[in-house]
Formats: C-alpha cells, sequence, structure tokens
C-alpha cells in the first residue's frame, strides 16, 4: 500500500480509538461501499423521503406559532381586511404566522407544496415498483410497509388541512364527520365522541393536532425507517443487465459516488418546493376566511390525494339507501367513504400475495421485470389507474364543468360509465400494447436494430440494413422470463407420490387453475429465437446464400 | 435546406417539430381569435337622470326595435319571452347593462357582454319602460345611491370631462365600499347566500342542468345590488326586506374588497381555482421537475460508476 492514502496521524489516532471499541470500520467499510443500482426511477421513493424531511423541518418551525384552540377571539392582528372578525385561535394564529412571524408565509406554504408533492412521488414510487414486479419475495413486507405509508399520510395530509380552521378545512371536517355519521349503530357514538358533542365542538382541533403532528408523524417516521433498513438489508433491484443477476448487483457505491447524488437531490427537491412557494400562491386560507358552520362555498376541494374519495362521493348513486327497522342505511356514504378506500388499499397489499399464489412462484427475486414481460400484471396496474384516475377526476367535477361548459350532470354520467369500463378498456389495451413491446423485442433480437440505410440490392430490391445489437441488449432481450404457474404443470393434480390431490378439484383450486391460464396464456416466447440470425441481416450476402437463410 | 437535411433524422427533431408546430398555432390563433371584450356598463354613478335628459319617444323606439319580439309591444311577454310589466327597472337595467339582453338564444343562458346599446339608449329604454310599461310600480327599483362602472373614455367630448368624471366615480365607490365597516356580516352573508353558487372568491361555479353561476368580477356594485333584488335566471330575490341595504353595502364591500386583496402567497395565484389547480400544479410542475433532475443525476455515467 502506497502512503499517500494513509490518513493523517491525529485522524488515525481518533479512529483507531473508535475502532478499538465499538469495531467500527468493518461494519463502515461494508455499508459505505454499498452498491446501489443506478436508474432514474429508483429515486422516486427518495423524493417522498426528501419531502418528508422537508415537511418534518417546516412543521416544526409552524408548531412554534400555531395554536390548536377553538375559542372564539376577535381578531385585532395586522391583516386589515379580517380586523374585527371572530373567529378561532388555530385561525388566527395561523394568520399570525403568515402576516407577522418573518417568513411563516413562505414556510406554510412551503409545508403545503411539499405535502402534495410527498404523496405524489409516494405514489409514482409505488407505481414504479408495482410494475417492475419489485414487490415479489423477498420483498412483500417492505410492500405492506409502503402501503401503510401511503394510507397514512392521505390521513396526515387530511389532518393538517383541517388545522387551521379557515373555510375549506371546515368543508373537509364535515365531510369527514358525516362520513362517519353514516356508520351503522356505532356512526353517531365514533363522532360524538371524536368531537367531543355536536360538530363542530371545541375539541376537533386539539385532537386532530395532535394526531397531525404527534401520533401520525411518528408512525410515518418509524414505518420509514424500517422500509430503508428492509431495503439496506435487502440490497436494491436491479432493472436486467449484463452481469446482473438475482445475486449480484451492479451500480455505484454507496459512498462517495451515490452519496453525493443522493445528497445533491435533496438540494434539487428542496428548490422546487421552495421555488413553487415562493411563486404560486397554495391554500391561501387569508383570503378564504375562518369557517362558520353556516358558511358553504362551490368550487373547493380537498387536496388532489383525498380527490378520489371525493369523487367517489360525488358519482356514486343513491339507489341503494336503506332503512333498515327505522334506521337509515345510507350506502351512498359508506361505499365511496369506506368501501372503496377498503378496495383501494386491500388490492394493493393482497396483490403480492395473489400473484403468488396464481403463479405458485416462491422464488426471490432480485431483478425485476420489464413491465412489457407481465402483460397481465401491467394491465391490472393500469387497469387500477383509470380507475383511481377516473374517481379523481370525478372529484373535481364542478371545477371541469365550469372550465369546459360542460353540464354538470352530464359529467357525472359519464363517469359514472367511464369508472364501469374505462378499468377494462385500460387492461385490454395495456395487454396489447405489451405483447406488441414482446413481438418487437423478438424481432429486434432476430434481426437487430434498424440502421436508416437503405440499400439497393443487385436485382434492384431496396432493403434497410439492419446492424447488430450491443451485447447490452442483446442480454436484457433474452432475459426475459416466461411466465408460468405451478398450477397449469402436468403433476399439478397429483402429490409427489402420484397420489391425487384433492385440492385440485375443489373450487379454489380450479379458480387458481383459471386465473393461471389467464395470467400466463399471452406470451410472445423467445426461446426458438437465435439473436441475428434473422435473414435481414444476410440480404448484402450472395443470392444462393440468401435463399439457404429463408 | 441543406441545414435540415442534415439533421431531420436528430433524436430531437420531432419533438423541436411537434413545439414548432404547437407555437405556430398558437401564435395563429392568439392573431386571428376575436379579442375577448371586457364587459364594462358605462353609467356614470350619479342620481336618477332628470326627466330632461330622457326622451321617453327614442325609448319606445328602442323598445320597439331590440326588445318587442320577444316581450311583446306593451311588454306583455311571448312564448319567446316574459312579461316584464311587473319585473321593475332594476331589472331591465340589469340585463341590458350586462350585455345579457338583447338575448341571442332566449332557451340558453345568457353570458356577461359589453352592452349592445349606448348609455343614453338604456336611459330612454328605462323612462319608456317606466312610463308606459310598468304596472303599478311593481318590482324594484334601480339604486341610483349605488356606484355603477367607471366612466369611459368614449362617453366624453374631451378630457377634462373625462377626468373629472372618474374622480367623481372614485369618490362615490371608495365611499361606498369604505363605507361598509363589518367585515364580518359581510362576509357571512355572502358565504351563506352567494358563495355556493358563485364561489368563495366570486369566480362563478357549475349548477345544474346545463347552467352556470357567473362570475361576478367585472359586475359593478349596482349591478350586483340589482341582480340580488331582480333575481336574474336561477337566482333567487334576495329583497330589500330579507337583506336590507345596508347589508347589502356589507356583502357587496365583502366581495369588491376581496377581488381587490392582491395574493400574498405569490404572483401565480392560479386563479383562485384553489385545490385542484394546486394538485395539478404540484403534479405537473413540481413532480416532474424533481423526475427530470432524477434523470439528469442518473443519465451521466463515469467509467467507474
Amino acid at each position: 500500500m502506497s502512503k499517500t492514502t494513509q490518513a493523517p496521524k491525529a485522524l488515525r489516532g481518533v479512529g483507531n480509538f473508535i475502532d478499538d471499541r465499538f469495531h467500527l470500520a468493518k461494519t463502515g467499510e461494508k455499508n459505505l461501499r454499498k452498491v446501489f443500482p443506478n436508474h432514474w426511477s429508483f429515486m422516486l421513493g427518495e423524493i417522498a423521503l426528501y419531502s418528508f424531511i422537508i415537511l418534518l423541518v417546516t412543521g416544526v418551525f409552524l408548531t412554534l406559532w400555531f395554536k390548536p384552540s377553538m375559542a372564539e377571539i376577535i381578531y385585532d392582528g395586522s391583516y386589515e381586511r379580517l380586523q374585527g372578525v371572530p373567529m378561532s385561535e388555530a385561525y388566527a394564529s395561523t394568520l399570525y404566522i403568515d402576516f407577522e412571524v418573518r417568513g411563516g408565509f413562505l414556510v406554510r406554504q412551503i409545508h403545503h407544496w411539499a405535502a402534495l408533492i410527498f404523496v405524489a412521488s409516494l405514489v409514482v414510487h409505488m407505481l414504479r415498483v408495482f410494475f417492475t414486479g419489485a414487490f415479489r419475495k423477498p420483498r412483500e413486507i417492505n410492500w405492506l410497509i409502503g402501503v401503510a405509508i401511503f394510507g397514512l399520510a392521505m390521513v396526515e395530509g387530511l389532518f393538517g388541512y383541517s388545522l387551521p380552521d379557515d373555510l375549506p378545512s371546515g368543508m373537509g371536517v364535515r365531510i369527514l364527520q358525516g362520513v362517519m355519521m353514516a356508520l351503522p349503530l356505532v356512526g353517531p357514538y365514533i363522532s360524538m365522541f371524536l368531537f367531543g358533542g355536536e360538530f363542530p365542538g371545541e375539541d376537533i382541533i386539539t385532537r386532530l393536532y395532535m394526531l397531525h403532528i404527534l401520533l401520525i408523524p411518528a408512525l410515518l417516521l418509524a414505518l420509514i425507517v424500517a422500509h430503508f433498513m428492509i431495503l439496506w438489508h435487502q440490497k436494491h433491484t436491479q432493472y436486467p443487465g449484463q452481469g446482473r443477476t438475482d445475486k449480484t448487483v451492479v451500480g455505484t457505491p454507496m459512498f462517495p459516488a451515490f452519496a453525493v447524488k443522493a445528497g445533491g437531490f435533496f438540494f434539487f427537491t428542496f428548490a422546487v418546493t421552495a421555488g413553487l412557494s415562493a411563486f404560486v400562491q397554495i391554500n391561501p386560507i387569508h383570503l378564504f376566511g375562518p369557517f362558520t358552520p353556516t358558511s358553504i362555498t362551490s368550487g373547493l376541494q380537498p387536496d388532489w390525494y383525498m380527490g378520489f374519495m371525493e369523487g367517489a362521493l360525488r358519482i356514486f348513486p343513491n339507489w341503494f339507501d336503506l332503512t333498515v327497522f327505522g334506521y337509515a342505511i345510507p350506502t351512498a356514504v359508506l361505499v365511496p367513504g369506506l368501501v372503496i378506500p377498503g378496495l383501494l388499499f386491500g388490492g394493493l397489499a393482497a396483490w403480492p400475495f395473489i400473484e403468488q399464489w396464481i403463479t405458485g412462484d416462491r422464488s426471490a427475486h432480485n431483478v425485476v421485470d420489464r413491465p412489457r414481460n407481465a402483460p397481465v400484471r401491467t394491465g391490472i396496474g393500469v387497469s387500477g389507474i383509470v380507475f383511481y384516475g377516473v374517481l379523481w377526476l370525478a372529484g373535481s367535477n364542478d371545477v371541469l364543468s365550469e372550465t369546459f361548459s360542460i353540464e354538470l350532470y352530464l359529467t357525472t354520467y359519464i363517469f359514472r360509465v367511464l369508472i364501469i369500463l374505462g378499468p377494462g378498456v385500460g387492461f385490454y389495451i395495456t395487454k396489447r400494447i405489451c405483447l406488441g413491446l414482446q413481438r418487437r423485442d423478438r424481432e429486434t433480437l432476430e434481426h437487430g436494430y434498424e440502421s436508416g440505410t437503405i440499400q439497393q440490392l443487385p436485382s434492384g430490391e431496396f432493403i434497410e440494413v439492419h446492424k447488430h445489437n450491443s451485447d447490452e441488449t442483446v442480454h436484457v432481450l433474452k432475459s426475459k422470463p416466461t411466465i408460468t404457474s405451478t398450477a397449469l404443470a402436468d403433476d399439478a393434480d397429483v402429490d409427489d407420490k402420484g397420489v391425487e390431490n384433492p385440492e385440485a378439484r375443489k373450487g379454489t383450486g380450479k379458480l387458481r387453475r383459471a386465473l393461471a391460464h389467464w395470467y400466463t396464456k399471452d406470451n410472445v416466447p423467445i426461446d426458438d429465437v437465435e439473436a441475428h440470425s434473422g435473414h435481414h441481416l444476410h440480404h448484402s450476402a450472395a443470392e444462393g446464400e440468401k435463399e439457404a437463410v429463408h | 435546406m441543406k441545414w435540415i437535411t442534415a439533421r431531420r433524422r436528430h433524436p430531437l427533431a420531432g419533438y423541436v417539430v411537434v413545439i414548432l408546430a404547437l407555437a405556430l398555432f398558437g401564435v395563429g390563433y392568439a392573431a386571428l381569435a376575436p379579442t375577448a371584450d371586457q364587459a364594462q356598463a358605462q353609467t356614470l354613478a350619479a342620481d336618477a337622470p332628470s326627466q330632461d335628459d330622457v326622451n321617453v319617444l327614442e325609448g319606445k323606439e328602442v323598445f320597439d326595435q331590440t326588445c318587442a319580439t320577444c316581450h311583446n309591444y306593451d311588454g306583455s311577454g311571448t312564448a319567446n319571452g316574459p312579461d316584464l310589466r311587473g319585473v321593475g327597472p332594476a331589472a331591465v337595467d340589469f340585463q341590458v347593462s350586462t350585455g345579457r339582453m338583447p338575448s341571442m338564444d332566449p332557451d340558453s343562458q345568457m353570458p356577461r357582454k359589453p352592452m349592445a346599446m349606448s348609455e343614453q339608449d338604456l336611459q330612454n329604454l328605462i323612462a319608456y319602460y317606466n312610463a308606459q310599461i310598468r304596472t303599478d310600480d311593481l318590482g324594484p327599483d334601480i339604486p341610483y345611491d349605488v356606484p355603477n362602472s367607471a366612466p369611459e373614455r368614449s362617453e366624453f367630448e374631451d378630457e377634462e370631462a373625462y377626468e373629472a368624471a372618474v374622480e367623481e366615480y372614485q369618490t362615490e365607490y371608495e365611499a361606498y365600499v369604505e363605507g361598509a365597516e363589518d367585515t364580518d356580516m359581510g362576509m357571512r352573508l355572502y358565504l351563506t347566500n352567494c358563495a355556493h353558487c358563485h364561489g368563495w372568491s366570486g369566480g362563478g361555479g357549475a349548477l345544474t342542468d346545463g347552467r352556470w353561476a357567473p362570475e361576478i368580477h367585472d359586475a359593478s356594485p349596482r349591478e350586483i345590488y340589482e341582480a340580488m333584488v331582480s333575481g336574474p335566471g336561477a337566482m333567487p330575490m334576495f329583497s330589500d326586506g330579507v337583506i336590507e341595504p345596508e347589508e347589502k353595502q356589507e356583502l357587496i364591500a365583502y366581495v369588491k374588497t376581496l377581488q381587490a386583496e392582491p395574493d400574498a402567497g405569490g404572483i401565480f395565484a392560479l386563479e383562485r381555482v384553489g385545490q385542484v389547480a394546486e394538485g395539478f400544479i404540484a403534479w405537473v410542475v413540481g413532480l416532474a421537475l424533481i423526475i427530470a433532475c432524477a434523470i439528469w443525476i442518473t443519465a451521466k455515467q463515469r467509467a467507474h460508476d
């Protein structure tokens, strides 16, 4: 070892002192050299992490002045328009943060923009994991943690939105209370308990404040830490490529290269959030005015992540509302308020296990799928996006109606039709696109890529010259897995001793076989393809040879 | 041509063509499209015009030419238009000064437009309406003490008279808006009675059956007042008995003050649309920029990476 790699003596002394006691050198060395695969889509989760850090920091700043109290006072602050108006202390202290605390307005806007970007980045991160199949064994637990983070983030956002006690937050809390009241039997009790009496009561802001700054952030933080520790332990997934296998990770070492990138990325995330907050007004509570139970306004929505629930409420018909023994069962509120989010989060949480049950695949996967190579999964993902997206759009149907001059009722009917047809159409189109891409992959593998060079043959024929793919491309194309299911294997209905398995004859066995057939039936096989064996490559060869290749 | 030929297969060529085409259409449309005229009625806020200033006969001419087709010569209405005899001059002033009448299509809701006739014609029309058509003084009167829109230069012969009129108007407008002192009352009245259609900011909103509540930012205080007392279209009527004139002043002052309020949160206020616009920006600007950065910092791979 050359002398230049030695640290200065003073540092060595400190380093040795610590290492003699904690034996950190080995662990440190191992973790600093940890390899992180290099792809932009692997940074999406980091956006969520950084937004969360921004939320924590700005949130602490806001708590220094925010008063979570519903005690009514007469406003006497520096915002002239509302002087003399009775309002809650919560609203007045938010005005104080906006107009009297130095930088308070900016920090409040950063907090709000960061919240919107936080949940949005959770969604895109989750979609990336879903479409690449990165939730498969051994990462199911981390997927479940992710689903929990997503759900908690939504609730956290809703409660934060409700704290300033301005006009939209009061309306949001009212809708929340309405959904609670719709619960059969227990609804009114839960509502009375949470609000400490009738809506709005005098306790709700204080209670939501505790949930918003203490309980839910603590849970989120714990889950995020767990998410990262599991990621660290299991290592990151990677896209197929040369040298990348289920046992070998190829990428950038944590220190210094990846740490620099990730650190820089934090500052970029912060810059975009701060830039938005400096120039684009968000949630102008001073314009809305304080909430009073008689106030109601059109044109206000929840923040975007609650939009799909708002949309479900808006388009679900009231045809199924019942009265049982004199008690109303308002299904038009219950289904959108509980069943739809239940379906969404339940479906997300269950999918890794459903897929495992269908395919019977119990092996560990560290190389992810290209979405086209799992067409049914990709199709299901897109139909989920369509379902969510239609509900989300329906949540803003009044704004859409006004902006695009469409009749309000007509938008409701359009969304009702779309919510039923859209997911199916989305599934079908996506699956066809995936299979089309598979066919093109097969062709690229067989013929090489189109070079754009046109040649005229001695016979007068024009051809486009195909060139050989790089080794990397060939490797990626050839790595396409064939999706199979143990339910379809020849010996699926007999056990290892040749005795017929009674499970296979039962309903679930039949269902599993049917699903497995549906899941695996469409596939463009590449097993019979030899790379660069297609005839296009040989057009420039002599006539006789060309015939032979055909 | 050679320059283009050399570059037309560049990977970015397609994007450049799309951007150029979009720019061409955008600029072309902006150049050719009809400019949206800001609707402005042009009355000077003043007392009721004296008898000497109006001409009932000319008002009859205006009525017979522009109103009688649908509302009949005696104002009793036809299948196309309602009976006007009991609606009151406030309704006439509101409908005509906001350009909603004369209507091109009686079956659909009329948007706000520039007034179709001159200010003098409107005064004559109202005088004729009061003299010949209105029955038993039914319907609300025009609130002449509430300021109307700012005067327009074209209504005046010389600059001096115009400036004097503007000054007079501004004094009157400020006196009216600042005469309201109870923000809480104005806010509660607005948020209880108006905001569920016109929106918290007065930006308008969607209604049922293909109707919409128009935005009220262009409306003068007098037009807002007249709309309340006459209840045009689907709007309910808020007579002076239901909301007293002083309360109306508080309400109108609240709307106008809120409208004039600067957007303290940033130069882009997103038209005060609220959460839908904010969510849209969070995705297509915020998250998109950050992801673009992720693509950027992971794109360059050095040999030893």
